[in-house]
């Protein structure tokens, strides 16, 4: 069973080498954002600090969160949206295979691809351009990559969610405008969590999109005091947990409903 | 194999009102209206049975192959296949089953041919040596030999519905379904894949349940056919007893100087298609009856011209759904549209 899920990762990764002139537009993509994002925060602190956090901080912040979002998985939305619009979707359905799992695969093989041809290479760049700092910490080190796993996770289940919502609506643009924007506030890709005021902190604390780049970020920085740790990770579990269990209950009933279009 | 009883499939449409009045209405209320799209259907098929499943654009076919295959739940009505509820365990089902789709693919568009091979073999869990000898007979039966290496996207039409179907037989499936299988291929590629279907059908005793316009396909490949029509099956026989009933039977059409109105209603035939001065008539008892009904009509009505011809099967469904379409207001019995048939 295993072989065949790998099997599709492996596909979905070939797949995007089709493609191989999106690999330098994102990179270039990626760098910019990271430019615009350490410039502003350059005209911001100049070279004194804010809430304890200075420039090298943002900075490394900036690459991690801006890295993050290159390999979360809530455009997947847009798979289900495609193949439901297009009928494909019977295709899939048809398969002696769990769906839901089938797409969590697919992506992972767009994610392998993202982190081998964008992720490093801008990492790589940033580095040379701007200067990183890097966890020593073992037990961050770890912790970090679990938030990795969290993230990809959470994302998934997210985007796979609206995409179930749009069973009803067989539309889903509104639905991942809306999803966009809350992660870009809550994730902290605009402005960290840090210097959100408290009853603001509180909302994006209580969301789960701070795991989808603040909280991998402020762990790799090691500004999370360390026996929070595990609080947040079990946090973050739970949250995966609950949105597989709704996606599950969301499944059952879409499959009932579900029109095939075209034909 | 295939058990079907009382099936019924009902959608609610929307109702759309147009305008930009009726557009905002539409945003706050709906109203719909049931359309039934699978109508108290009953068959059953047997393994190793080829069956064709005829009916005009709209008649339902997809539903059914959908409510068979799982991904669509019926209204009501009883079906299993393999003595399991398609919806129900719609991934045990997917094992046994191979589908092929005309209008889609199951092909990785950006890969070479052989990964999506490679992939269903994962998927299926198929083993090493069933995977090999499938590969061997179709790279030659269904020249996929040719292309196997090219990307899918670069493939033609004729070549990607080889490999679709190959792919869907792959894993030995009790059952194949066939959704216009052949549809925009060129006469060739269109015997070659029948020729394929024909024989896995024949060798392997594998189930065919085909849906197609084209008449060729069905009489090439399968024994018996189902018509359906707006959600109704209207015939289920083999292909042979609905020949042999047309075969005695003659299509003739005729030219009228003026217009003779409904009012032409005779003895041994049947209006089958009617245009003003040009009708046609299907005379069940030969040649004979055929020339004595023209001489007949002759002396009550001018006429200008008459084509006479054999009816094959294909024009008479051609003509079967027309009558159909008119019938709409007319509401025919069901006995009423099978004697258009026998």
């Amino acid at each position: 069973m295993m072989r065949s899920y790998s099997e599709i990762t492996k596909k979905a990764f070939f797949r995007n080498t089709a493609y191989r002139s999106e690999v330098w537009l994102r990179i270039f993509g990626n760098i910019s954002i990271v430019f615009i994002q350490v410039s502003i925060w350059t005209a911001l602190l100049g070279t004194g600090s804010l809430n304890g956090i200075n420039i090298e901080t943002m900075i490394t912040y900036s690459l991690i969160n801006t890295s993050v979002s290159m390999i979360l998985m809530n455009k997947v939305i847009y798979v289900v949206d495609d193949k439901l619009k297009t009928g494909n979707i019977t295709l899939d359905l048809l398969k002696p295979i769990n769906y839901p799992l089938l797409l969590f695969w697919d992506q992972l093989g767009n994610v392998i691809f993202q982190v081998i041809f964008t992720v490093v290479p801008t990492i790589l760049i940033t580095w040379f351009l701007f200067g990183l700092t890097f966890p020593t910490n073992p037990y961050f080190i770890v912790a970090f990559i679990i938030s990795l796993f969290l993230a990809l996770v959470i994302s998934f289940l997210i985007g796979y969610l609206v995409a179930l919502v749009s069973f009803w609506f067989l539309t889903t643009f509104a639905l991942d405008w809306m999803v966009t924007a809350l992660i870009t506030v809550f994730s902290g890709s605009f402005l960290p969590l840090w210097f959100f005021s408290d009853g603001w902190k509180f909302v994006a604390e209580m969301l789960p999109f701070q795991f989808l780049g603040f909280i991998p970020a402020a762990i790799y920085m090691e500004k999370i005091n360390i026996d929070e740790i595990v609080w947040i990770i079990g946090k973050g579990t739970m949250w995966a947990l609950m949105l597989w269990f709704v996606a599950q209950l969301l499944w059952w009933r879409a499959i009932r409903r579900l029109v095939i279009q075209g034909g | 194999m295939i058990y079907v009883e009382g099936l019924s499939k009902e959608y609610k449409q929307f109702n759309r009102a147009s305008g930009v009045i009726g557009t905002i209405k539409n945003l706050f209320s709906r109203e719909h209206t049931i359309v039934k799209a699978v109508d108290n259907i009953s068959f059953s098929i047997e393994q190793g049975e080829a069956i064709g499943y005829l009916g005009p654009n709209g008649a339902g076919k997809s539903t059914m192959i959908k409510m068979l295959t799982g991904i669509l739940v019926p209204t009501s009505g009883k079906v299993t296949v393999n003595h399991l509820v398609p919806h129900k365990s719609r991934q045990e089902i997917a094992k046994r089953i191979g589908i092929v789709f005309g209008q889609r693919s199951q092909l990785w568009w950006d890969l070479p041919v052989e990964d999506s091979f490679e992939l269903h073999r994962r998927i299926y869990n198929i083993q090493d040596k069933d995977y090999q000898k499938n590969m061997d007979i179709f790279l030659d039966l269904l020249n996929l030999k040719e292309f196997i290496t090219r990307p899918v996207r670069q493939l033609s039409l004729g070549q990607r519905m080889r490999a679709e179907i190959g792919l869907a037989l792959l894993h030995n499936p009790d059952i194949v379904f066939l959704d216009e299988p052949t549809i925009g291929l060129d006469v060739i590629a269109k015997d070659n894949i029948r020729n394929f279907i024909r024989q896995m059908n024949r060798e392997r005793k594998i189930s065919i349940f085909l849906t197609s316009h084209d008449m060729k396909d069905i009489e090439e490949i399968c024994g018996r056919m189902l018509i359906v029509n707006k959600g109704e099956l209207i015939y289920d026989g083999t292909v042979e007893q609905l020949k042999s009933n047309l075969s005695a039977s003659k299509i003739i059409t005729i030219e009228f100087v003026v217009d003779p109105g409904d009012a032409v209603v005779l003895e041994n035939a049947v209006l089958v298609n009617d245009s003003g001065i040009r009708k046609t008539f299907r005379i069940d008892k030969g040649l004979d009856s055929a020339i004595d009904f023209v001489q007949n009509l002759s002396k009550r009505y001018p006429i200008k011209d008459f084509v006479l011809q054999d009816s094959n099967i294909e024009d008479i469904i051609r003509m079967y759904y027309r009558s159909l379409e008119k019938d709409n207001s007319t509401q025919m019995t069901k006995q009423e549209k099978l004697s258009v048939i026998y």
